[in-house]
């Protein structure tokens, strides 16, 4: 399992948003896997990082509430905006972009792109149908092209922190 | 119709079925509107690949801290386990306290009746013998003559057993010589027996004093021995 500890690391810190709360849940939740690991059947990799996602979701709802509430995911039919291209974006704001989308979106967002995760187990791990997972990633998708979007990025990167 | 984003992002993740992959990829090659909104999506996905941070785990995490701490936890109960057991072991492997002076008493019985030494005051008179044993030893044993019951007493020495003096009176059934060693003791015990090299031993404790009956008399015999000096022991 420690192989994954880089992975499930990642997850907590993109999900807490700082090392210290990273740290925290990561505590509890290698000791739930050291705990239940004899019982794992399957792949290590998502069934560890389902665990650090609980407790993520676990340390969010009790010192963090706010981040959790629902936010609703419409369907975007529109095009996109304009992008700037991968080379042209500053690195600082493409983090700070992800960072700001709202947890699920996040959760969805790292565990596909940073993880290379199936819609199926991300759908697992998020605890949602498949479905979600689709919508989700379109709508995080959609959203971070919109901070990113040339026109509108300055001002509202700076409200973020 | 247009696909929408969802189809797109989904067609990215290579996570749409063939059909749909292909009526996609034939609505981009005519539409490229479309095929622009899609190579923006790639372009930022292959951004956030590229740029986003993947923040490694501290070490302390990559080295279990929940099986570090069990070893922590494991090595001074390993240990315990280990002194408790070997201190076990030698214990177990001890003879008891009953066992020492059951052999201690055997031996003195053997040893006095080789060497033929199984008296330093010779009388049958047990107004003789308890003044006797009394006046050398910092307590006063019980004295009986059971002559009337078939054993003669025949006299008693000192002896030295588990590192104190102790009274031996010394009586007699035809033959065979019986032994019978008092010492003060703090606590009753109810009447055991023993065989051993042919011996018989039988033990026990009362009115605040200890008996160790041996003897190569048969057991029965002993018993009904070992009866007359308990029932007979002032109360």
């Amino acid at each position: 399992m420690l192989p994954y500890a880089d992975a499930a690391y990642n997850l907590a810190r993109w999900l807490t948003r700082n090392d210290h709360d990273a740290d925290d849940v990561m505590q509890e939740a290698m000791l739930r896997a050291y705990k239940f690991y004899p019982g794992l059947r399957g792949e290590a990799r998502p069934w560890l990082l389902a665990i650090v996602r609980n407790a993520c979701w676990t340390w969010l709802g009790k010192n963090r509430p706010a981040e959790l509430t629902l936010v609703d995911e419409p369907e975007a039919d529109t095009p996109g905006p304009d992008v700037l291209l991968a080379r042209e974006l500053d690195r600082r704001m493409l983090n700070e972009a992800i960072a700001s989308l709202p947890v699920p979106f996040r959760e969805a967002l790292v565990l596909r792109e940073l993880e290379d995760l199936s819609y199926k187990q991300i759908a697992q791990i998020a605890e949602v149908p498949i479905g979600t997972v689709m919508s989700r990633l379109a709508r995080a998708r959609r959203m971070l092209a919109e901070k990113l979007s040339p026109t509108t990025a300055a001002p509202r990167l700076r409200v973020h922190k | 119709m247009r696909p929408d984003d969802k189809t797109l992002s989904a067609y990215l993740d290579g996570e749409l079925d063939a059909s749909a992959s292909l009526e996609l990829e034939r609505e981009m090659a005519q539409n490229p509107a479309l095929r622009a909104s899609y190579d923006r999506m790639r372009q930022l996905s292959a951004a956030v690949r590229e740029k986003a941070e993947y923040y490694p785990s501290p070490t302390h995490h990559k080295i279990a801290p929940a099986e570090r701490s069990r070893w922590v936890w494991l090595a001074p109960a390993f240990a315990f386990v280990l002194i408790v057991g070997f201190g076990l072991g030698v214990f177990l492997s001890q003879p008891g306290e009953e066992e020492t002076t059951s052999n201690e008493i055997v031996a003195s019985h053997v040893r006095a009746t080789l060497a033929n030494r199984l008296i330093d005051v010779a009388s049958s008179d047990q107004h003789t013998v308890k003044p006797w044993l009394s006046s050398r030893l910092p307590f006063s044993p019980t004295v009986v003559d059971l002559s009337g019951d078939g054993f003669r007493l025949k006299g008693a020495r000192l002896d030295y057993i588990g590192s104190q003096p102790v009274a031996a009176l010394v009586y007699q059934r035809r033959q065979h010589m019986i032994d019978v060693f008092v010492w003060p003791s703090a606590r009753d015990a109810q009447k055991t027996a023993y065989a051993r090299d042919g011996f018989n031993i039988q033990h026990f404790a009362r009115d605040g004093m200890r008996y160790w009956v041996v003897s190569d008399l048969n057991k029965n015999e002993l018993d009904d021995f070992t009866k007359l000096i308990r029932g007979q022991s002032p109360n």
